[in-house]
């Protein structure tokens, strides 16, 4: 990447993102298919129109429009970050374009589908090129140091921006899970517009990182912090009144919720307290047969049936306890041998629980029947009405859900600012300091265990009353994996980051039916290359960053701001800190 | 009492496919103090190997000669594991070399979970068990046991054989030779071995393409006496490896060996006389490996006697 930016000077800047912008916003226009592809029109039959409706494009056209139109505003208008903001806008239009060519392509059977055949069709070449062009242009004039907005509001304005940001976010996961529909036969093209939705997002938030913005809004609602949380929970608990609220979407996003509450669970031992746990998934398991054998499901062995937070609660304790089992090692074993260990606990659980040990698991016949919760009469796997809005069936389990990640997600905030939190953390640095500081590690450690293993268990007595059925086959190694993936994508230690890893390793398989057999092989990839490139995940913890990437809170390199230290200013000047105080 | 000597050397013939793998363990472990994972995958990859190098390179008429298709299968297999090893260590292991020390064991874990996917979905009808030829003589050696005998086939025979013949090769390698001195200063310092003029990086290539080599032959021999061979078998038997390597103190050679020999023979005795029988071997092995890790991670014999690869 160096070296090729190298070869551009600042001179160029102008044209390349003049020239760029125009030959997107150009692509957009052009048609960008040859024919219409043998399994019906290619994403919104807007490909093979030519100029006739120039300003009547659609869907994937659309958002390489958009982009185009934004990338020339930008070009020439006098906003800070420009650079940063041309460079998203750029990266996004060859993402669309790069994913919608390879996908005509692939479905046309070859590069005549994008280039000459019963029409010429350059559009997709054009706004890749464009889009290259724009990014070029931004490297040419310069990357600038990141943008900082000022963030003393006052609390009316404050609070009308956080709603307004929050709705988009809304909007934003709405349609992330609508773009392209549910895969599968009926919609051969899903795949292709799910990703190029993802491409178009990721490069308007590229943008709006670059502007500031994001930073920005992360700030302020660091600042009215009460406030940001009950938003969040009403846009949470809004989405199923908006277009993803169908019943395949509430199940999926219920789905996303239980592995997202049992991702940061999992991020309290790995991601604070620094320490492997690659059986993770054993604890799901055991919170869910302890919660299918005390809920009368037919095959249960014991024969009594407790109410659903009853059983609840006592599978977060029953995983709890074997949380402190599996922890108990910690006290005389450290580092990678500690994850060994653990990997031979779940292995131990999925063998055991394979063989139907003490008839309490089932065996290969599994657990099935498990009733579904009811509240006053209504099981929460029926469709409801609200208001004279039909709810899909399942949205009950996704409005528990949502309480529970919530919840989840209020307590590890708490904790991980607490004096336990702290110890965890200090552990994960130094184990040896941390105890010299007087934490009692051995305690604490297996603490950090019985936390994230009741999480699980808690997350396992939803999945099993969700689900119906509790099988060994949904505890093996590779969902411990897939666990993993999932929060070290979205960066250790940090709870945004696991609900997000999560999300993103559960929507994608429902989208990319196509790929649903390369799963594991990407995720394995993933996990080789997140480590490679980019350690701290995609929502990076402070420490870890500074820790991982060698970057400081700002994201700069740590370098670079040693060096800004080493500039102090002469003596007697005010230090802007100083004058404040 | 035929029973007891008949799951004795069934456990020995474990044993010694476990140890060609543990051996690639311990060395890895010693030289850069990496749970390299992914070796139970490298073993995998090289029975695949072995197998399409039977089935498509090997002309049909030699297949009765099991004097050409061992040696070439084995050969196949080495080739294809080693290959895979230098590409995971160049790629994925060495830019972490400076990296917090989870880092590479997340990318080992990584690494493994791709290779058995690779193969899963790239080789032909791999997505279940492949049955693997024979490529040895039939008939077995017929060991007089008190109250009758036992019949060991000859592939099992040769399959003990081999693995200890390379076993002592290795270690007889990394005592004498120049390369095996680099190792074990590698090993014991690699600063200090840099300053004495070893290339570490060349140092740890060849560790990866020793241990490969011997899970690659490991590979084919587990397939020509199971006569089948799925995808799962790397990390089944890697786990048995590397709980052979902690038994025997990582980064020993003789003791991964001893190791194995206990571990093969925990399994096969385990499963026959162990409450629950055959469904409860491997957790057996598992109880071992956590209890060895938990109470004497340096091994069972212990620092002293510790020759690190």
């Amino acid at each position: 990447m160096n070296r090729i930016t190298s070869y551009l000077r600042p001179g160029m800047a102008l044209p390349l993102r003049l020239i760029g912008s125009v030959l997107v916003v150009v692509g957009a226009l052009l048609p960008w298919a040859t024919f219409v592809l043998n399994r019906g029109a290619y994403p919104a039959k807007s490909t093979l129109q030519y100029f006739d409706l120039p300003f009547a494009v659609t869907g994937f056209r659309l958002h390489v429009l958009l982009l185009g139109l934004a990338a020339l505003v930008v070009t020439f208008a006098p906003v800070p970050g420009r650079g940063r903001i041309l460079r998203g806008l750029g990266w996004g239009a060859v993402l669309v374009s790069a994913v919608n060519v390879l996908f005509i392509a692939y479905y046309g059977g070859g590069l005549g589908a994008v280039t000459v055949s019963e029409i010429p069709a350059f559009g997709g070449i054009v706004g890749l090129l464009g889009g290259l062009a724009v990014v070029a242009g931004a490297h040419a004039g310069g990357i600038e140091e990141p943008v900082h907005l000022p963030t003393g509001l006052p609390r009316p304005a404050a609070w009308a921006v956080l709603l307004v940001s929050y709705a988009g976010l809304l909007m934003m996961v709405a349609w992330t899970l609508t773009a392209g529909g549910q895969g599968g036969v009926a919609n051969p093209y899903a795949g292709a517009q799910f990703l190029s939705f993802l491409g178009f997002a990721g490069g308007l938030l590229a943008a709006l990182q670059g502007a500031g913005v994001l930073p920005w809004i992360g700030r302020l609602s660091e600042d009215h912090r009460p406030f940001s949380i009950v938003v969040l929970l009403g846009c949470a608990l809004a989405l199923p009144f908006t277009g993803a609220g169908t019943d395949y979407w509430m199940t999926v996003a219920a789905n996303i919720g239980i592995y997202a509450a049992t991702a940061i669970g999992l991020n309290v031992v790995v991601g604070l307290a620094g320490m492997l746990d690659i059986g993770y998934v054993a604890f799901l398991g055991i919170g869910a047969f302890v919660a299918a054998n005390l809920s009368g499901a037919v095959a249960a062995k014991v024969d009594i049936t407790l109410p659903f937070p009853v059983a609840a609660v006592i599978a977060a304790v029953v995983a709890g306890m074997f949380g402190s089992i599996v922890g108990s090692p910690t006290l005389r074993v450290r580092g990678d041998y500690l994850a060994i260990v653990t990997l031979a606990f779940g292995e131990i659980f999925v063998r055991t629980a394979q063989n139907n040990i003490g008839g309490l698991t089932g065996g290969p016949n599994a657990i099935p029947g498990v009733p579904p919760v009811t509240i006053a009469g209504t099981g929460f796997n029926e469709p409801i009405t609200i208001g004279g809005t039909k709810l899909p069936s399942g949205v009950l389990y996704y409005f528990m859900i949502v309480l529970l990640v919530g919840l989840v997600m209020g307590i590890f905030a708490n904790l991980k600012n607490s004096r336990i939190g702290r110890a965890w953390i200090a552990i994960r640095e130094d184990e040896d300091v941390a105890k010299a500081m007087g934490i009692s590690t051995g305690r604490i450690k297996i603490l950090a265990f019985m936390v994230g293993a009741s999480t699980a268990g808690l997350s396992g007595a939803v999945f099993a009353h969700k689900l119906g059925t509790v099988s060994y086959e949904s505890f093996k190694f590779l969902e411990s994996v897939t666990l993993i993936s999932a929060v070290i994508l979205g960066g250790m230690g940090t709870i945004p980051g696991a609900v997000l890893g999560a999300s993103l390793l559960f929507v994608l398989p429902e989208k990319l039916r196509e790929f649903s057999d390369y799963r594991l092989l990407l995720f394995g990839l993933a996990l080789v290359l997140i480590m490679r490139f980019r350690p701290q995940g995609l929502v990076p913890d402070k420490h870890r960053r500074a820790e991982l990437a060698g970057e400081d809170f700002e994201g700069r390199p740590l370098e670079e701001s040693v060096t800004e230290q080493a500039h102090l200013p002469p003596a007697g000047a005010v230090l802007p800190g100083e004058a404040r105080a | 009492m035929t029973t007891l000597f008949q799951q004795i050397a069934n456990g020995v013939v474990l044993g010694a496919v476990i140890g060609l793998v543990a051996l690639g363990y311990t060395m890895v472990y010693g030289i850069i103090q990496l749970i390299n994972f992914a070796h139970g995958e490298v073993f995998m990859v090289g029975a695949y190997g072995g197998l399409a190098t039977y089935t498509w390179i090997l002309p049909r008429g030699m297949r009765g000669h099991w004097q050409i298709t061992l040696p070439a299968s084995m050969l196949g297999g080495v080739v294809v594991a080693v290959i895979v090893a230098v590409l995971m260590e160049r790629f994925a292991y060495r830019p972490l070399r400076n990296a917090p020390r989870l880092a590479p064991l997340i990318t080992a874990l990584g690494v493994s979970v791709f290779l058995q996917e690779a193969v899963r979905l790239f080789y032909p009808d791999a997505k279940s068990a492949r049955p693997f030829p024979a490529m040895f003589v039939g008939g077995g050696m017929q060991l007089p046991v008190p109250g009758g005998q036992v019949v060991l086939p000859w592939i099992r025979v040769a399959l003990v054989v081999i693995a200890v013949a390379l076993a002592v090769a290795l270690q007889m390698y990394v005592n004498r030779s120049r390369m095996g001195r680099a190792m074990r200063a590698t090993a014991q310092d690699r600063d200090t071995a840099r300053l004495m003029g070893i290339d570490p990086d060349r140092v740890i290539v060849l560790t990866f393409i020793l241990g490969a080599a011997l899970a690659g032959v490991g590979g084919v021999l587990y397939g020509a006496y199971q006569n089948t061979i799925n995808v799962d078998m790397g990390f089944q038997n890697g786990i048995f490896a590397f709980t052979a390597a902690v038994l025997g103190g990582i980064g020993s050679l003789r003791g991964a060996v001893i190791g194995a020999f206990v571990i093969g023979l925990i399994k096969t005795l385990g499963g026959q006389y162990l409450p629950g029988g055959t469904q409860y071997d491997y957790v057996w092995i598992f109880v071992v490996l956590i209890l060895v890790l938990v109470f004497r991670p340096e091994g069972l014999f212990g620092e002293a006697e510790k020759v690190r690869a």
